[in-house]
């Protein structure tokens, strides 16, 4: 082998090392930066998860505290009660009104349950719950409905039932921004809730009393809405057509 | 240090851990498939019946099953699953017992679950961003997706299944040989995890 070769194949090798070593350091560069990503990454997890777990403790606080007004026609377990306290059939109906089944009952139902309190065979007790407030892109429609409903219950009972219906009836997509205030305001004002009703919405006066009835009812074993009970027993039927409800009633209140 | 080092290399780059990888995913994914499956049938006989991991308002597969992407094809995406992910376990099993398949059949592998991939995390940012709601056994078939096609990627890789030009097939083959794809799988969960964690943090501890 000639001299000349012999440089020629080292240098060929050198310059081989020098390329196998520059991609060892590159390789050893993106491997500390993936490392640091990582790092990141699990810090974001860490902090991520102590700001959930802060914020959940601090809203069963404020709901436990349960300052605020209670609405007129509250009952002790947190529903709204309309009809003669004295009629034969008890029927409580859990409700979110962001809840696309619980529109659905109300849709098949509220004409019925409507004559049936009406007409003095039910007492109606509705628990508006505010616990589908995350499904509304952080605009609490659920807390925003169920203090207007409330706000109702205490000024204006007698509209109570049509506001609720109208309320279902613009029901708004589970997921999205939930009906804004004034939308509110005005499917109130439609079913006839008085215009200085309406301005209270605002204040929301009733929210800790919903926070706090919604922390009380999911303690008593509710798992989920539209959950009714008809004289304190679970409706097993089918909600969602017209008919078998009123069926159960009527034959709760034959015994 | 160094040995140990080595050994853990060896093994990432075996046939043992890479199909075994591949079996365990895919038996998890087979798995969630089946439950999901059952869910849809229970809720498509019983619109209000309440599924087993119906815990909260967020987690809730109620929610995710009855949303029209969850039978983007018209039945139940689940069954999907159950058709594809057995495919997958018999690819594992004969792997591990020695079969070796040919490039066509490995790439034409690849070529499909690239597909499933692609709807698995169409779905997950549907579920996350549109349904709003959180639904553990489909999380399950996330991750178990991710983990079958990385293995199956990383497999093809290393065997240059994928008929790519030969400067990528080896930039490719140095992208893995260095262990680069462990650290972006490791990224790629944990941004999952990160994803999941602040979206629903408040649901899980709610």
């Amino acid at each position: 082998m000639s001299t000349q070769t012999r440089t020629k194949s080292r240098e060929l090798r050198d310059a081989r090392a020098a390329t196998e070593r520059r991609r060892k350091k590159r390789g050893r560069a993106i491997v500390a930066g993936g490392g640091v990503i990582i790092g990141c990454l699990l810090v974001a997890i860490v902090i991520s998860l102590i700001n959930a777990a802060g914020s959940g403790n601090s809203r069963t606080a404020a709901a436990s505290q349960g300052e605020g007004a209670t609405p007129a026609i509250a009952t002790a377990g947190g529903a709204l009660a309309v009809g003669d306290a004295a009629a034969p059939v008890k029927l409580e109906v859990y409700l979110d009104y962001m809840c696309p089944f619980c529109g659905r009952f109300e849709r098949a139902n509220s004409g019925e349950l409507d004559r049936l309190v009406a007409d003095g065979t039910v007492r109606l007790e509705l628990y508006p719950l505010s616990f589908l407030d995350r499904m509304s892109n952080g605009t609490d429609y659920s807390t925003r409905a169920a203090n207007a409903v409330a706000t109702v219950a205490d000024h204006a009972p007698g509209k109570l039932l049509a506001f609720n219906t109208a309320l279902f009836a613009h029901q708004p997509a589970e997921g999205g921004d939930g009906l804004s205030d004034d939308e509110i305001a005005e499917l109130a004002r439609d079913a006839g809730v008085p215009q200085d009703v309406v301005n209270l919405f605002a204040g929301r006066v009733f929210q800790p009393w919903v926070e706090a009835s919604t922390a009380a009812v999911f303690q008593t074993g509710i798992q989920g809405t539209p959950t009714v009970k008809i004289n304190g027993e679970v409706f097993t039927g089918d909600l969602y057509t017209t008919g078998p409800l009123t069926a159960a009633v009527t034959a709760a209140e034959g015994e | 240090m160094a040995v140990l080092l080595a050994r853990l290399h060896g093994l990432r780059h075996s046939n043992a851990w890479l199909f075994g990888t591949m079996l365990v995913s895919a038996c998890l994914s087979l798995a969630a498939s089946f439950v999901l499956s059952a869910d849809a049938l229970r809720l498509a006989a019983d619109p209000g019946t309440s599924l087993s991991c119906d815990i909260n308002a967020v987690i809730s597969c109620g929610t995710v099953a009855t949303s029209w992407q969850a039978q983007l094809f018209g039945f139940p995406n689940a069954f999907l699953g159950l058709v594809a992910e057995p495919v997958v376990i018999t690819i594992a099993v004969a792997s591990l017992g020695g079969v070796r398949f040919p490039r066509w059949f490995m790439f034409a592998a690849q070529a499909v679950y690239t597909l499933g991939v692609i709807f698995a995390y169409w779905l997950f940012s549907q579920s996350m961003l549109v349904i709003g709601a959180l639904c553990p056994w489909c999380l399950l078939v996330t991750v178990s997706t991710t983990l079958v096609f990385t293995t199956l990627t990383h497999v093809n890789i290393r065997d240059g299944n994928l008929f790519l030009p030969p400067r990528a097939q080896a930039a490719a083959a140095r992208f893995v040989e260095a262990d680069l794809d462990a650290i972006a799988v490791t990224i790629w969960l944990l941004v999952l995890i990160l994803a999941v964690v602040t979206k629903y943090g408040s649901a899980l501890f709610g």
